[in-house]
């Protein structure tokens, strides 16, 4: 269990004592179709939890991310970020469950999955879900599922940005909250390739 | 001298609904045009059509800048020939700074005119210079564009850009509401300073504060998709103290 950010295994339970932080960051780039599950279990009081995962998909791939959030504890933190982009007939769906034990006490929980689909044929279905046993608790989610911004996109172009890059900058824009430090080339190059 | 703009008998609509009802307006280089008007008179369609926005389709009439068919370009070939919207409402662009949003539209457009980029040294010399017009403090070249500005901070930047593309065709829609005294000072220093005998500039407003610090060479009244009057700053003063229901 460690205090920084690393690529974890798609599969994984993790268990998060008390003064413990864990820093989960996934990336899925076009080319892998992938099948993320993850539970943590924020076991100990105070301890928390981070996870972002950033997903491009194109063609017929396929993407599945579930994560379970267990505050077993009170006073426990987390927050989840699940940003990405579908292009080509690509599928993607998102499970997310933030489950509050009774005694849970103090939790905060957060959960967002922002998504944006590129043609009419790519698929998104995001299911965020909250299993609540406390009573005083912070817990919020959020689900989107939407295009490009038509504003943004003409604003940049009003200065003069061209519009493939123009909606390749808007990309990189949805995205920035997700792009771990130091891969921003490779995502953007991915990007380009969507 | 030739015209830098030229529009005739402009017709245009969003959806099924005609905002423009044939508009005659000429414009010659080094000019400023306060166009005013109401709410609703169609003065935002007007910076729409000359920009290039989409969903605004143009069904009668003809623009051309610079004699070419400027209806035929897109927004950022308009761009490109020196066409600039400061934009009423100021988009939000998370995640992209200033320097990179200014950074890909300078480049883009030498690229365009096949010209090499700039080096980045002498890109954010240009940047701080242009910046220090608007007295936009050197920080901002940091920030995300518009992301958590003041209504001010945005116009700021809204002319900031401006400066920084030395448009031929600088369109100023609604640039002064939303802004106290002061900071519509300093936007309207940093317009005056861009004045040239070759840049134009079309100022719409619905107010007379804006004209006051900015002096246009002609004042249209547009009333229901048409300019229903056209004439000096005399104008200005008779909407000042009658309104526009004289016209």
């Amino acid at each position: 269990m460690g205090h920084g950010r690393y690529i974890a295994p798609p599969k994984g339970q993790y268990q998060v004592q008390s003064g413990e932080k864990l820093e989960l960051q996934y990336v899925i780039l076009p080319g892998e179709s992938r099948d993320l599950e993850i539970t943590v279990d924020l076991a100990g009081p105070g301890a928390q939890a981070q996870v972002k995962v950033l997903y491009l998909c194109r063609a017929d791939e396929k993407v599945r991310i579930r994560v379970v959030m267990h505050h077993l504890a009170p006073e426990c933190h987390s927050t989840q970020l699940i940003n990405g982009i579908a292009g080509g007939q690509a599928d993607v769906r998102f499970d997310g469950t933030i489950v509050v034990a009774p005694g849970a006490q103090k939790t905060e929980a957060y959960q967002e999955n922002h998504n944006i689909v590129l043609t009419q044929e790519a698929k998104v279905v995001t299911k965020p879900q909250l299993e609540i046993y406390a009573d005083d608790v912070k817990c919020s989610h959020g689900a989107t599922v939407g295009q490009l911004n038509a504003d943004e996109l003409f604003y940049m172009r009003s200065r003069g940005i061209p519009e493939s890059e123009a909606r390749t900058l808007q990309m990189l824009s949805f995205l920035s909250p997700v792009i771990p430090a130091g891969r921003e080339e490779e995502i953007e190059s991915a990007v380009r390739s969507l | 001298m030739d015209k830098l703009l030229e529009i005739r008998n402009l017709h245009a609509r969003i959806g099924d609904k005609e905002i423009l009802k044939g508009i005659d307006l000429d414009i010659l280089p080094g000019q400023v045009h306060a166009v005013m008007g109401p709410n609703g008179a169609g003065k935002s369609t007007l910076s729409a059509v000359l920009t290039g926005r989409p969903d605004y389709e143009v069904t009668e009439g003809s623009i051309l800048y610079k004699g070419q068919d400027l209806l035929a370009l897109s927004p950022e070939e308009r761009a490109w020939a020196g066409i600039f919207l400061s934009f009423q409402y100021p988009i939000e662009i998370p995640g992209v700074t200033i320097t990179a949003f200014m950074k890909a539209a300078v480049n883009a457009r030498l690229k365009a005119q096949g010209k090499p980029e700039m080096k980045t040294g002498d890109f954010l010399k240009l940047m701080k210079e242009k910046m220090a017009l608007v007295q936009m403090k050197p920080e901002f070249s940091k920030r995300e564009v518009n992301v958590g500005f003041s209504g001010g901070e945005k116009k700021r930047n809204e002319i900031f850009q401006m400066a920084l593309l030395e448009p031929a065709l600088s369109i100023l829609d609604e640039t002064d509401s939303g802004l106290d005294v002061d900071a519509l000072k300093i936007v309207a220093d940093g317009v005056n300073t861009l004045r040239s005998p070759e840049k134009s500039a079309i100022i719409i407003t619905h107010y007379h504060k804006l004209l006051e610090y900015v002096q246009p060479d002609v004042v249209h009244v547009l009333k229901a998709g048409r300019i229903v009057k056209t004439g000096g700053r005399e104008l200005i003063d008779a909407i000042e103290t009658k309104g526009f229901d004289q016209f």
